[in-house]
């Protein structure tokens, strides 16, 4: 199909749920209101180590208001949740406790100021433990183990031709540490779920939420009852970004746990500082990496040891050392390559899942040193990128050849092209230094290696023409919905105000996994066009015989089933939708898309990975405040291979917003520590970037199709956060003369380094 | 909670039990409030004391009823610029709707954006409590993170800012933060200063965010005073100024910034006011 | 106590002690759940409302203050036909919504820096809109739709 024949692919469209966002009527978690809907709050241990020996409640019970206190012995099922198994984390303290926000108890009142109160009243005794603090002394020898089976949560490697062999035909070798922060993930609502006991003998939860099925298997489990007892309902999702997963599991059973008990709605929602201690950050990661390179620039061999504070439980710690395994060696052709990644326990609030998943941080490491050999070489930075860029057919750090869809080399020429308009050179006045970096990425589309890569989606026509679709993955606040409702209109050649995505609901279409890894727009996005073909079908075959013709002499488009060779043969769309229903023509189907599977060897990381690469290239320009530190960014362009764009007004939006999490990431975010707390659990101390500090992100896109997407479309959720992280570190580098390995790099450290040169 | 809303401070005052707290704008109240850090029984706002609003001037100086939103003192064009600057510097356009001058004092936290410019301009804090009304200097007033001279159930009412402070004289401040937006001040400075024929005549500095209370910085001062543009405006003697005012300060880190930050980002906001300043106080005789 | 106020333009009477907030107000007695709670600490301002006409955060306002106040929230908005007011029109048209929690807020600020300030600057929408923080579009996009919601309303 050549481009100009999409009506609703490709050209910008507004949100489909945005009115009801900027009128205030969508009603998010915390908006939704039960008859007897009580509140339930958290009792947390304050304590980062330590053997929980008793709590009591009694004196919280006493509260006016409150009805009940949990603790782990009134949880009605294992008291266990995760993201692979065997789980790890407790949702209430029983033993041991290994961070600071674990809750130990749960107190459910009338009112959440009764709850809060009484909370305060819960006294747990707890016999304090030397915190573990630092990766290097959750892997001492004589270290405590802060669960049974050690403090290596998970450990991988990935190995490529022969690494010693590579670095010995090099003419010069780079070996440097770098490390990254944790970050938060400071959507602006807290988490949120509402338990309602249906009467039916199931429960519903309403929640915030990233993979509402995950909380249904978690909730049913804990809860003793079928899956099928339990059905969970996205409400409105006030941003994500990975964020709420797990700890969505962790107070839908809370909740769920209380409102059976009681019979009664239960809603939890997080105030700020519960949704900063108490729910996962990015992994915070030491990086030592070793690049060997030929004087032209080549690059021979790459080796990296990765090392993830994981925090006090899995999480999603098992998938971000591989994706950071997979993705530490950049979008590069190299034939040596030799990675370690691991991921240790410490008793600090857990890592998992955050926008980027583990490839930021080997971003920045990657690109960072691939700077440093640029400047060592004397070879221009997009020279040294576009030398060892992949091309089609080239076998990537995985041994997996791709022959079409690879557009590195693309977003490069791109950049170059974009940035020949200003000066980028490194200079210096009376008051500022400026200084362009730059920064290639790689980034896996969809689950992979994660697993089982499959999306249920439904599409349904009523005889007026109008159409629901429903998908089994989130809209998040990212568009999902939006390019689920274009693709349908797209395929049934209606008006796309004539289409209704709607929110999950885990009644309604096959598991589907989680919102992650960008994989809405692809693989969901494959399931909706899916069902929607086989819609399109019975309205066709109906048209057909309206027509009295065959079928393929019908399309459907701008709302009418029209005769191909005379374009004012009409029928509308819901005339043709009314006799098929009267026909007995199915106007729904349940549809199932499959992404084609990974198959590598699990020791190596050798074989088919991903089935698809987002790829990247940004270039930042930078003025720095020679007195204060104060970095302003002066220009910033984002060029990524995105297959096709199917959106351009969400796609952009991605991208500008993604961008600005890697700037905070890079420059401003740290999540403090002392003692195994965390001192700015707020957003005035958590420095998150107002408006007063964005960047003026310029998006251009690449499109190499993808085959294994819909229209060619790959994913964009997350790569833009590691290309806008890299380039910042490399432009503050070109800027100083100083190269910072670690991140974020703030004013105060560059005041300090320049004053220290 | 009970809560009144007197429309006079003696009414006030006769409000005032031993569970009651006084609240102007509430933001820094509501925290406490929020955190369930205090969990009195009766509220007393402020906010409806007519006399404790508005900025007016007289022979004296200014006076600044200790009610008036930081917003109407980032507006006004008619008051010092470092007081100004100083309260545009504070929070967000939300927080400066609802915030005042006299909360932004009482607070008392070393952070406080007024603070440093209200030690520059000399002002005088006028008291009313049970035993009666008192002026305390700024320098007098704060005595540590959060504390102050208050006593129980006294009431800041009005802040004055002495003729002497005014005329003739120009002002600067400067702050920075982690971020530009909604930022804490990590250092923020002002300097008061008075320059006849390219010669600083007189000069006042103060420092936030580096000490338990905004200080005084008088040992910078002392090497100001006196001083032509065109010996300030040399590279060494604006070394030595920062060096000075890096010395000077007791800073401590914390998760806002580190020690030596503060420091050195004390030298550095000096010499770009001072600069300023004297600049400005040239051109103006030209 | 009773709290006499307009909201919306409408003159709402309920009874609230001084520790309950606007905030808890507008959204457990008036059902308002457009003003959301994003910090409860007046960091975010995505508990944005009009009190008189300025934006204030609902989150640390007693309700006593609300007392004799006109008070206006993502609900009150309208456009001159009924329909979507302006700015909340130009939001969508620009793609400056994403996950839409800190939209409403984000609007009523916008609504406020116009009404006083009709043709802003750059920066003095920065400077105006510095007290709400969107953590989804890196806010270039609601920058645009401030500066189209100014044109449309300046040749209303």
């Amino acid at each position: 199909m050549s481009e100009k024949e999409f009506a609703i692919i490709g050209k910008p469209q507004q949100k489909v749920d945005g009115i009801e966002l900027v009128t205030g009527k969508a009603r998010f978690s915390g908006d939704l209101r039960f008859t007897g809907m009580l509140h339930g709050y958290a009792v947390r241990a304050g304590v980062p180590a330590g053997k929980l020996k008793s709590v009591d409640t009694t004196e919280a019970l006493k509260v006016e208001g409150v009805l009940d206190v949990i603790t782990a012995s009134g949880l009605m099922g294992p008291n266990l949740m995760g993201i692979l198994p065997p789980f790890d984390q407790q949702i209430l303290a029983v033993d041991q406790i290994r961070y600071a926000g674990e809750s130990v108890a749960f107190v459910v009142a009338e009112t959440n100021a009764a709850a809060k109160r009484a909370s305060r009243l819960v006294v747990a005794d707890i016999e304090r433990w030397e915190p573990i603090l630092t990766t290097d002394a959750a892997l001492a020898d004589d270290a405590r183990k802060i669960h049974e089976n050690g403090n290596i949560t998970f450990t991988k490697k990935l190995i490529k031709g022969d690494v010693e062999s590579g670095f010995a035909d090099a003419d010069l070798i780079i070996e440097n540490d770098y490390e990254t922060s944790f970050q938060e993930h400071a959507y602006i609502e807290p988490e949120a779920v509402c338990a309602v006991p249906s009467g039916d003998n199931r429960i519903t939860i309403y929640a915030s939420c990233q993979s509402p099925y995950h909380l249904r298997g978690h909730i049913a489990a804990n809860l003793g009852l079928p899956h099928s007892k339990v059905k969970v309902v996205q409400a409105y999702t006030g941003g994500s970004f990975g964020g709420k997963d797990d700890v969505a599991a962790e107070i839908g059973i809370l909740a769920a746990t209380a409102a059976v008990k009681l019979e009664r709605p239960v809603m939890v929602a997080h105030d700020r500082d519960e949704s900063i201690i108490g729910s996962n950050l990015r992994h915070a990661m030491k990086m030592h990496y070793k690049t060997g390179l030929k004087k032209d620039g080549t690059i021979v061999a790459r080796k990296a040891e990765l090392l993830l504070d994981g925090g006090a439980y899995a999480s999603e710690s098992p998938f971000v050392v591989m994706k950071a395994l997979i993705h530490a060696a950049g979008p590069y052709c190299i034939p040596n390559v030799m990675i370690e990644s691991t991921a240790v326990y410490t008793n600090k609030t857990y890592s998992g899942a955050f926008r980027g998943f583990g490839v930021p941080q080997v971003t920045f490491a990657s690109e960072s040193q691939l700077q440093e050999a640029a400047d060592s070489l004397g070879i221009s930075a997009l020279d040294i990128r576009m030398k060892n860029a992949l091309k089609p057919g080239d076998a990537n750090a995985t041994n997996q050849v791709f022959n079409e869809s690879v557009g590195i080399r693309q977003t490069i020429e791109a950049v170059a092209e974009r940035t020949a308009g200003f000066d980028t050179s490194a200079s210096e006045d009376a008051d500022y230094l400026y200084g362009t970096g730059y920064a290639s990425l790689i980034q896996g589309i969809s689950n992979g290696a994660e697993g089982i890569d499959v999306v249920g989606a439904s599409v349904q026509m009523s005889q007026d023409g109008s159409v629901v679709v429903g998908a089994g993955l989130t809209e998040l606040g990212q568009g999902a919905r939006t390019v689920f409702a274009q693709i349908a209109a797209e395929v049934l050649g209606v008006p796309l105000n004539t289409v209704t995505a709607r929110l999950v609901d885990t009644d309604s279409v096959h598991d589907s996994g989680a919102t992650v890894a960008s994989r809405a727009t692809t693989t969901g996005g494959m399931a909706v066009m899916k069902a929607a073909e086989e819609v399109k079908d019975s309205l066709l075959s109906m048209a057909a015989l309206m027509f009295k013709t065959e079928a393929e002499n019908i399309v459907l488009k701008e709302g009418f089933a029209v005769l191909v060779f005379d374009d004012s043969a009409r029928i509308p769309i819901p005339d043709v939708a009314t006799a098929a229903y009267w026909t007995g023509f199915p106007l729904m189907n349940l549809a199932f898309s499959r992404a084609p599977d990974a198959d590598y060897d699990h020791d190596t990381h050798q074989g088919t990975i991903y089935n698809a690469y987002n790829y990247g290239t940004h270039a930042m320009r930078i003025k720095i405040e020679k007195s204060t530190g104060r970095v302003e960014v002066l220009n910033h362009i984002a060029s990524h291979d995105v297959g096709k764009v199917l959106n351009p007004l969400g796609l952009t939006g991605q991208v500008e917003g993604g961008s600005l999490i890697g700037f905070g990431l890079a420059h401003m975010e740290k999540v403090e520590y002392r003692d195994g707390f965390i001192q700015n659990a707020n957003l005035a101390d958590y420095a998150v970037p107002t408006v007063m500090d964005r960047i003026p992100t310029e998006v251009i896109s690449v499109e190499e199709a993808n085959p294994n997407g819909p229209y060619g479309a790959k994913g964009i959720g997350e790569p833009p956060v590691a290309g806008a992280a890299a380039a910042f570190a490399n432009a503050v580098a070109a800027a100083t003369g100083i190269r910072f390995r670690k991140i974020p790099v703030t004013r105060e450290d560059i005041l300090t380094a320049i004053r220290g040169k | 909670m009970d809560y009144c809303k007197p429309r006079t401070v003696d009414e006030a005052l006769s409000s005032f039990g031993d569970d009651s707290v006084y609240i102007a704008g509430g933001t820094d109240l509501g925290v406490l409030l929020a955190e369930m850090l205090i969990s009195p029984v009766g509220m007393i706002d402020l906010c409806a004391i007519d006399d404790m609003k508005g900025i007016s001037r007289s022979d004296e100086g200014l006076t600044i009823g200790a009610c008036t939103l930081i917003s109407d003192i980032a507006a006004a064009d008619d008051i010092p610029d470092c007081l100004s600057l100083g309260a545009a510097a504070i929070g967000s356009p939300q927080i400066r709707n609802m915030a005042t001058i006299g909360g932004n004092i009482c607070n008392a936290s070393p952070c406080g954006d007024t603070l440093t410019p209200l030690m520059v301009l000399d002002a005088e804090f006028e008291l009313k409590g049970a035993g009666g009304r008192r002026a305390l200097a700024a320098g007098d007033f704060f005595r540590g993170p959060k504390k102050t001279a208050l006593e129980p159930g006294e009431i800041l009412t009005a802040v004055r800012i002495p003729a002497a402070s005014l005329e003739g004289s120009i002002t600067g401040f400067r702050m920075t933060g982690k971020r530009n937006g909604q930022v804490i001040s990590q250092v923020n400075m002002a300097v008061w200063a008075v320059i006849i024929d390219g010669k600083i005549e007189n000069i006042r500095i103060s420092a936030g965010s580096v000490a338990p209370v905004p200080l005084r910085l008088i040992r910078c001062e002392k090497m100001l005073q006196g001083k032509t543009a065109a010996e300030i405006m040399k590279d060494a003697f604006m070394k030595n100024l920062a060096a000075a005012a890096e010395v000077e300060i007791t800073p401590i880190s914390d998760v806002r910034a580190g020690e030596d930050y503060r420091r050195s980002v004390s030298g550095a906001l000096l010499v770009d006011i001072v600069t300023d300043l004297v600049s400005e106080g040239v051109k103006d005789e030209d | 106590m009773k709290i006499s106020f307009s909201c919306n333009g409408e003159t709402r009477d309920i009874e609230a002690g001084a520790e309950i907030r606007a905030l808890d107000i507008l959204r457990e007695d008036l059902g308002l759940t457009g003003t959301k709670e994003g910090c409860g600490k007046g960091e975010c301002g995505a508990c944005t409302i009009l009190l008189d006409g300025k934006p204030v955060c609902s989150c640390l306002l007693p309700a006593p203050k609300l007392e004799g106040c006109e008070v206006v929230t993502v609900e009150g908005l309208k456009g001159p036909d009924g329909g979507l007011h302006p700015i909340q029109q130009a939001f969508l048209d620009t793609g400056a919504v994403q996950c839409g929690f800190c939209t409403p807020g984000m609007i009523l600020s916008t609504k406020a820096l116009l009404d006083t300030n009709p043709a802003p600057t750059v920066k003095e929408i920065e400077t105006g809109l510095s007290g709400n923080i969107c953590r989804c579009t890196g806010y270039g996009k609601i920058i645009e739709a401030v500066q189209l919601s100014a044109q449309r309303m300046r040749n209303e």
